[in-house]
């Protein structure tokens, strides 16, 4: 246990690493993108008043001791006002976390629901009509473009069949349409992983003896192929997951979805930098969790990885 | 008006797959077409009209998907298209203009012009705002005092700037003395920063509470707002000019036309904005569905920026303009949902001269001129954001191409929306830019002289001291006769020396359903008061 202690600690440390360094590259970056004064003001804006924002902002300031009060800021979560919303930018950004891991995970869900066992059985049934199908259909998905798999399925099952609102937030049935979108793709990454880890594990000898020693087919794939295949299957997933707590701009803008993306995309158009840092913030916050999460879940999966 | 019902070419695939691959349309075109394929078969099934019927029972309340989400409801804050949708209806000015083009009372009874400088205005007695404050004369002091203070943070400061000074007599008078003659002061009071706001609540809340609980005297107040997915607001029971028809109205912002075409056509929303032409016949032609067009107040122009080689030739320029197939780019790109302009000065606008011809295209003259100009063959660069006005790709396009017809070497640069703003800031663009100025008081003034008159948007190089004195004339003179005259002066000399060359003046097309009666303003506000919105539905 102590082991596991330590593993658990070190992932803990490159993660905070990890988050410093994205808050860093932010600083930098929007000290590089330019002055962002003449953009908060009027083009006619006299001087004077272009020096008092520029002091205001501290922009006047060594770099360092910018740089000094930004860390100290982005560690209490504070990116200063937004330009556009007039309001703290951290807020704007909390008020899209909600509808974007309602979004988030409800994709994720389909993605593995459907993914996982589809890749299973596509390996088990190598060569078979069954694998043609799923792998085509995850080809599909893959090579699709969002907004084609959104407009094509807002046309087919919202106005066509009726099934579905066309777009925006509200209950489970607005949901579905944009998380099967934004799922599409990572569910055939899913299953074309699943299947090439599980492909692997079934020419290994110890399933060749497991199946020798007359073990129920089931077991062979439960006990022995699937825990042995995990390892990729959870590396995908969570990357997957990453991805789509990004925010996922396209659906979100076809399905008028209130998420982090569109915010995102918006506030750079807009040039609110503060929101578009605390939107970068949020989405690497996110990731790096998940990244740490994933990361657990190696060292409970298979001890070796822990030392 | 529009033919909305005149029968057009049909689309069909081997059409559009056709198109796509002589790269006549894009590929998002051709996925638009695609799904007005699908539109339109399903609407032959009967299936649309079951659905629609089936969605649109909400009784009393309005859904309004426009394009983008609001950014800000202080009214002195912003002047962009999705916002004014919502704060000429929070507030009230003391005019108001109408789809008519002319001025009518609002929250004042009465106003007259006493002496060239001093303007008399009678207000509405016992109007309330949504608190239940009395609307006194110290609001509209207070609100045009905001509006060009210079510490305020707005951004209207340069609408109401030619004020000196305002009294307030008694509580239902206002009287504003200007600095100097200005012919165009009851306008301003009908258009942005004219919207009157509370002075206690204001001095109460301060800035930012007010620009998320605003407070005003208009039809509806505001309920609730979730940023980016609905903006609820209720209709004002007490409202002076009576009770709107419906209980609610819900702003939505939709920003996919594909999406926002379809919640139209299933009937979960009543109202669409900017719907461009290619997509009309989908609204007008299905069962539920109808289009709303109106002029735009304004005009999608070329303006030329800078005067490096070709474009420092008055013949060049004029080539320019002559090689425009203006009818064409009306007829193909636009389905006649647009208007040749014939100056500066657009239709529905004061002091607009019908007798002059629409903008000519002679493509022979254009390369007469050319040789005039001695034209050798220089690059003419347009650079062109995307989506920043309707259909600006495909134009930018076209006019490149009628322009290569002629012998120019004209080029095409695609610039990020951002980037463009900037150089707009920076006035740094290559060569022609698109602009679509609009004539914010229906009047030359509004359009004509403040894009060019010195340190104007527009005015990148162009000087001409008649067009100057002229300009600077009319702005202080309350005698429209001569500003007639003047007007008329300017734009033929615009026309001459082309600072900014007009293209088009277009329709601006909103998608309702059958059962809303409801007209839309050349000024794009979307007026929501009881004479303009009816239902019709049981």
């Amino acid at each position: 246990m102590q082991g596991f202690g330590r593993f658990l600690t070190y992932r803990v440390v490159r993660m905070l690493i990890a988050l410093w360094s994205v808050v860093t590259v932010v600083f930098v970056v929007m000290r590089l993108s330019g002055d962002p004064v003449p953009l908060l003001l009027p083009p006619d804006a006299p001087i004077a008043e272009m020096e008092r924002l520029r002091h205001e902002m501290g922009l006047d300031r060594p770099i360092y001791v910018q740089y000094g009060v930004f860390i100290n800021q982005a560690v209490r979560g504070d990116f200063g006002r937004s330009i556009h919303f007039r309001t703290s930018a951290m807020t704007v950004v909390w008020e899209r976390v909600p509808a974007t891991l309602e979004l988030a995970f409800a994709s994720f869900l389909c993605a593995i629901v459907v993914a996982i066992p589809a890749g299973i059985i596509s390996a088990v049934r190598r060569g078979s009509i069954i694998d043609d199908i799923v792998m085509g259909v995850a080809l599909v998905g893959q090579a699709a473009p969002t907004f084609y798999i959104g407009i094509m399925l807002i046309l087919t099952c919202s106005l066509w069949l009726g099934l579905f609102p066309t777009s925006g937030r509200g209950d489970w049935r607005n949901l579905v349409l944009p998380a099967v979108t934004l799922g599409a793709f990572a569910m055939a990454s899913i299953a074309r992983i699943t299947r090439s880890a599980v492909l692997e594990i079934l020419r290994a000898d110890y399933i060749r003896t497991a199946r020798a020693k007359g073990l129920p087919e089931f077991w062979t794939l439960a006990k022995h192929t699937m825990r042995n295949a995990a390892i990729p299957i959870v590396t995908i997933v969570g990357l997957q997951l990453g991805n789509l707590l990004g925010g996922a701009v396209v659906t979100e803008t076809i399905f008028s979805w209130p998420g982090i993306g569109r915010l995102a995309i918006q506030s750079i158009y807009n040039r609110d930098y503060p929101v578009v840092q605390s939107c970068v913030f949020m989405t690497a916050a996110m990731f790096v969790v998940v990244n740490f999460l994933v990361d657990v879940a190696y060292g409970i999966l298979d001890p070796r990885i822990r030392h | 008006m529009a033919e909305w019902d005149k029968d057009r070419d049909n689309i069909t695939v081997d059409g559009l797959a056709r198109r796509l691959r002589d790269g006549r349309i894009t590929r998002r075109g051709f996925l638009a077409g695609a799904a007005g394929l699908l539109g339109s078969m399903a609407a032959a099934e009967g299936l649309l009209a079951r659905v629609a019927g089936a969605q649109t029972t909400r009784k009393n309340t309005l859904m309004v998907g426009q394009s983008s989400d609001v950014s800000k409801l202080d009214p002195q804050m912003s002047t962009t298209v999705n916002d004014i949708a919502i704060t000429f209806n929070l507030f009230d000015n003391l005019l108001t203009r109408r789809r008519d083009g002319k001025l009518y009372p609002s929250l004042a009874t009465e106003w007259k012009l006493v002496n060239p400088t001093t303007w008399q205005f009678k207000l509405r007695p016992n109007v309330k705002f949504h608190n239940g404050d009395r609307f006194t004369s110290a609001d509209v002091k207070f609100s045009y005092e905001r509006s060009y203070d210079p510490n305020a943070k707005v951004i209207t400061k340069s609408v109401l700037n030619t004020i000196e000074r305002i009294e307030t007599p008694d509580a239902q008078t206002v009287v504003i003395v200007t600095k100097k003659p200005d012919p165009l002061l009851a306008a301003r009071t009908a258009f942005y920063a004219g919207q009157i706001m509370p002075k206690d609540y204001f001095a109460k809340v301060k800035e930012d509470e007010f620009n998320a609980k605003p407070i005003g005297t208009g039809p509806v107040k505001l309920a609730s707002w979730v940023k980016d997915d609905r903006m609820v607001l209720d209709a004002n029971a007490n409202y002076w000019g009576g009770k709107l028809a419906v209980n609610q109205i819900i702003f939505r912002p939709l920003p996919e036309l594909a999406a926002r075409v379809g919640a139209l056509l299933k009937g979960e929303v009543d109202i669409i904005t900017k719907i461009p032409p290619d997509q009309m016949d989908r609204i007008a032609k299905a069962p539920t569905t109808k289009i709303e067009g109106v002029l735009y107040g304004g005009l999608y122009c070329l303006s030329v920026t800078t005067q490096k080689p070709p474009l420092d030739s008055k013949p060049f320029r004029q080539a320019m303009s002559l090689a425009l197939d203006r009818e064409t780019i009306v007829k193909e790109l636009w389905r006649g949902q647009a208007a040749v302009p014939n100056s500066l000065v657009v239709k529905g606008d004061s002091h607009h001269d019908p007798t002059l011809p629409p903008l000519k295209y002679d493509p022979n003259q254009a390369k007469q001129l050319l040789k005039e100009a001695n034209y050798k063959g220089e690059e003419l660069t347009l650079e062109t954001p995307i989506g920043f006005m309707v259909m600006d790709k495909e134009m930018s396009e076209v006019v490149t191409a009628m322009w290569k017809d002629v012998g120019i070497n004209a080029k095409l640069e695609q610039l990020e929306y951002s980037v463009y703003q900037q150089k707009i800031r920076e006035k740094s663009f290559k060569g022609v830019r698109w602009t679509d100025p609009t004539s914010a008081y229906n009047d030359p003034d509004g359009m004509m002289w403040r894009h060019l008159a010195p340190g104007g948007p527009n005015a990148y190089w162009f000087r001409n001291p008649r067009f100057d004195e002229l300009g600077n004339g009319a702005r202080f003179s309350v005698d429209e006769k001569f500003r007639a005259e003047a007007y008329k002066e300017m734009a033929r000399l615009e026309l001459e020396f082309l600072p900014l060359i007009p293209v088009i003046q277009p329709m601006e097309l909103y998608g309702l359903q059958k059962y809303v009666d409801w007209k839309p303003y050349a000024n794009q506000t979307m007026e929501f008061r009881n004479f303009n919105l009816k239902i019709t539905r049981g």
